[in-house]
């Protein structure tokens, strides 16, 4: 058993998986990772664009404003099939996450990101997190129809490929979501190198003033949009990091079957062997835990709901962390170099478990939210 | 180089006032707690030049050959206090490994030939055990020596050979015969000069991206019979007794010691000590280094008591090797969404390579014998199980 063991009616969940394995092929994940890593370089725009042309960044963006109107199912086999595969463009962040910020705002500034951000040609990147992760908005001020911004945001996605940014800010404790060129007066841009090979910003804001139409929601509607995001972006990395784990350990059977030593294939100790069995079962809870958070809000958002995408997230991320650590030791001094694709796929996962919540973090919220203690 | 007294007529503590206060005052401050675990000869030049001189280069070596001549006790002082101060690893493969075991084997013209170039710093040494397929099994290897005229023709190829890059020797382990019974005999130990003709090396980037350890290939190269130690084909007991008491040091604990400074440094920037969950793993890897500290000393007092140790020294090797991964997972679940990036992270007391020692992390567990290896030692030697 392998994969996310879905009901696929109409065969479209199958149809995504084969179409992630054709893009593979022409776009080898490992390769791609080392050398947008070498080139430093936040974002492949030629992998970027075929993601486009494959029908994939408009995924789950609603049918009225040009995107497919699938559902979470098929947004977690995509991903999955792409932490499979490591394609490691930050499609959870520009996707996932600006997608459903998009799909939640409403005006013609929303019409014309969305248009770009599903055909590839505009890149638009979420801005919202201070340094430890937490919503950190700007401070906004309204001039007339102006509004002014100040601050700091963290972690920003394809900070220097970016076109266009989301970004929080708030005025007279109300949030906003905002739309701010990536070239606006006032604006900086620092990146720093990731893990997984490509770069995150810190955006400056030095009185940036944008027009009124930028504003793609306020109040509530601001708040439910990056809780949504949130939400359904953490379920995205689960359904990538299942991915990654379920490959680690395909990939470190094959080589422990093939590797001899002592005159036999080194899966033939026992130690091995059971090594790779704890770690194939932490794949397959993982999977199953996707799988339960994909159902749970397919039957609509709410607790059920929360408490299972972070039970996925949590369970996900500690599965392929530390399988593709185990799997690095399994392949002896090999896994300890960079030709070896194995190490990738670790960096890869702590990097991904890392953003949006560590495990330890989702598990107390998961308590926190079930409300056991009150 | 400064004439040496007799160190193991001091009480421990006199020796450790002695050689901490000299190295505190000597070893250069830019050289303390380096980031980097192996740095390059160059990197490291005037600390080893220094060491010579004052002639505390060569801890183990017995004075006439210019070393300190310390016992395994004054010998872990030594280590320790090396530790405690910071000091960098330099280049030691041939201090820690082709010294002795020329010492212990080599021939009055090897020894006078190589000891002293290896206290000068003119010759570098690297390992040259390891091959593709011959890693935990060792014992399988194939670089093969055939005998010709005066000396033998070398060819094959090394892996995994730390710091090859700037070495100019190899101490290697060759097949000279594989007619014997057992795989063990017909290896023959060889001291390689690099830069004869046909040796090519070939750096490997890891999983730091840096360039530590090497690919060596050898075509047709010539080696002097000379440059034989031992008899041939009898060296697989010579590679495996050089290692002795030295054993003790793959589980000395400052790999973890360094790890956890810097954990405690990003966790009190971060605040974590206000958080309930991360004070109470951290006293679980605090106690556990602390821990670690009583059960090295108890096999530290064996050697002080002039003893031997036995396969059961394995023990701190793992417990070491894993602890200090546990503590650096520890450092990425402090760093929470900064465990993204690749750099160094800043905080308000310098900064902390935590990326850095996460992945290095990785490696203690594999060289030096595997821990499954390790625990096989341990399984058949200590509690003589079967099979
Ligand atoms: C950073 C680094 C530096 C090194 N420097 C040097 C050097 O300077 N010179 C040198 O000669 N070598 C060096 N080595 C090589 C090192 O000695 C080998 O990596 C080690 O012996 C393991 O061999 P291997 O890598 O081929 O792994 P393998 O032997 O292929 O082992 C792969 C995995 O299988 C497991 N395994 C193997 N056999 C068994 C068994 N019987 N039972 C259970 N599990 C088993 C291992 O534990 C490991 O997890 C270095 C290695 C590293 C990582």
């Amino acid at each position: 058993m392998s994969g996310l063991m879905l009901d696929d009616p109409d065969g479209t969940l199958e149809m995504l998986r084969d179409s992630v394995a054709g893009f593979a092929e022409r776009f080898d994940g490992p390769e791609g990772f080392r050398a947008r890593r070498d080139a430093g370089q936040d974002l492949d725009r030629t992998v970027w664009s075929a993601m486009a042309e494959a029908g994939w960044l408009g995924l789950h963006l609603p049918e009225e404003i040009g995107g497919a109107g699938l559902g979470v199912a098929e947004q977690a086999v995509l991903s999955e099939a792409l932490g499979r595969a490591l394609i490691s463009e930050p499609l959870a962040q520009l996707s996932v996450f600006a997608g459903v910020l998009l799909a939640q705002g409403d005006g013609a500034e929303r019409d014309r990101l969305a248009d770009g951000l599903i055909a590839g040609t505009a890149i638009v990147s979420p801005a919202w997190q201070g340094r430890d992760g937490a919503p950190a908005p700007l401070v906004a001020r309204v001039h007339g129809e102006d509004t002014v911004l100040t601050g700091a945001l963290c972690h920003v996605s394809a900070p220097v490929s970016a076109t266009d940014f989301v970004v929080l800010a708030e005025a007279g404790g109300d949030w906003m979501l905002l739309s701010v060129p990536a070239g606006a007066g006032g604006l900086s841009v620092d990146a720093a190198p990731t893990l997984d090979g490509a770069q995150l910003g810190q955006l400056t804001f030095r009185d940036v003033k944008v027009p009124g139409n930028a504003v793609l929601a306020r109040g509530n509607s601001a708040r439910a949009a990056l809780e949504a995001a949130v939400a359904t972006t953490r379920l995205a990395l689960a359904a990538e990091m299942a991915g990654i784990a379920a490959e680690a350990i395909d990939r470190t059977v094959a080589y422990t079957r093939d590797r001899v030593q002592f005159g036999k294939a080194i899966a033939s100790f026992q130690v091995v062997q059971h090594r790779l069995v704890d770690m194939w079962s932490d794949a397959e809870f993982a999977q199953a835990a996707v799988v339960n958070a994909v159902e749970t809000l397919a039957d609509g958002p709410g607790k059920a709901a929360d408490l299972a995408i972070l039970a996925a997230k949590a369970r996900a991320g500690d599965a392929a962390v530390t399988i593709t650590r185990r799997a690095i030791h399994l392949h002896g001094a090999m896994g300890f170099t960079d030709a070896c694709d194995i190490g990738l796929f670790m960096k890869r996962a702590v990097a991904l478990n890392a953003t949006l919540g560590q495990p330890e973090e989702l598990r107390l919220l998961f308590v926190a939210r079930e409300g056991v203690a009150a | 180089m400064e004439a040496q007294q007799d160190w193991n007529a001091l009480s421990d503590d006199a020796f450790r006032e002695i050689f901490r206060e000299w190295v505190d005052a000597n070893c250069p401050s830019g050289l303390r707690f380096m980031r980097k675990q192996r740095p390059v000869f160059d990197e490291v030049a005037e600390w080893y030049h220094l060491l010579a001189e004052k002639g505390w280069l060569s801890p183990v070596w017995p004075q006439e050959y210019g070393g300190m001549g310390l016992d395994a006790g004054k010998h872990i002082v030594y280590v320790e206090e090396w530790a405690r101060l910071g000091c960098p690893r330099i280049p030691d493969h041939g201090i820690g490994l082709t010294g002795p075991l020329l010492i212990q084997y080599g021939t009055p013209e090897q020894k006078a030939f190589f000891l002293p170039k290896i206290l000068s710093g003119e010759h570098v040494w690297c390992q040259g055990y390891s091959e593709p397929n011959a890693g935990s099994d060792l014992a399988s290897l194939r670089t093969s020596a055939v005998a010709d005229g005066d000396g033998f023709i070398v060819n094959g190829q090394k892996i995994w050979t730390t710091l090859a890059h700037c070495a100019n020797w190899i101490l290697l382990l060759t097949r000279t015969s594989s007619d014997g019974p057992k795989r063990q005999n017909g290896i023959t130990v060889m001291l390689v000069d690099m830069t004869t003709p046909g040796v090519t090396v070939r750096p490997i980037p890891n999983l730091r991206q840096e360039t530590d350890f090497c690919e060596v290939f050898f075509d047709n190269v010539h080696v002097p019979s000379a440059n034989v130690v031992g008899e041939v084909d009898q060296g697989w007991a010579l590679a495996k007794a050089v290692l002795g008491h030295e054993r003790i040091f793959l589980g000395a604990p400052s790999r973890p010691e360094y790890a956890i400074r810097r954990l405690e440094r990003l966790a009190r920037d971060r605040g974590a000590f206000d958080d309930a969950g991360f004070v109470a793993r951290y006293a679980k890897l605090r106690l556990d280094l602390y821990d670690l500290g009583s059960a090295f000393e108890r096999f530290a007092r064996v050697l002080r008591a002039g003893g031997t140790l036995g396969p059961d020294v394995s023990v701190l090797k793992i417990f070491c090797s894993e602890l200090y991964q546990r503590i650096t997972e520890e450092m990425l679940t402090v760093a929470g969404e900064d465990a993204r990036y690749w750099d160094d992270l800043p905080t308000g007391e310098g900064d902390v390579d935590a990326m850095n020692l996460y992945l290095d992390s990785r490696a203690p567990a594999i060289f030096g014998g595997s821990n499954e290896i390790q625990r096989g030692v341990l399984a058949k030697g200590v509690l003589g199980l079967p099979g």
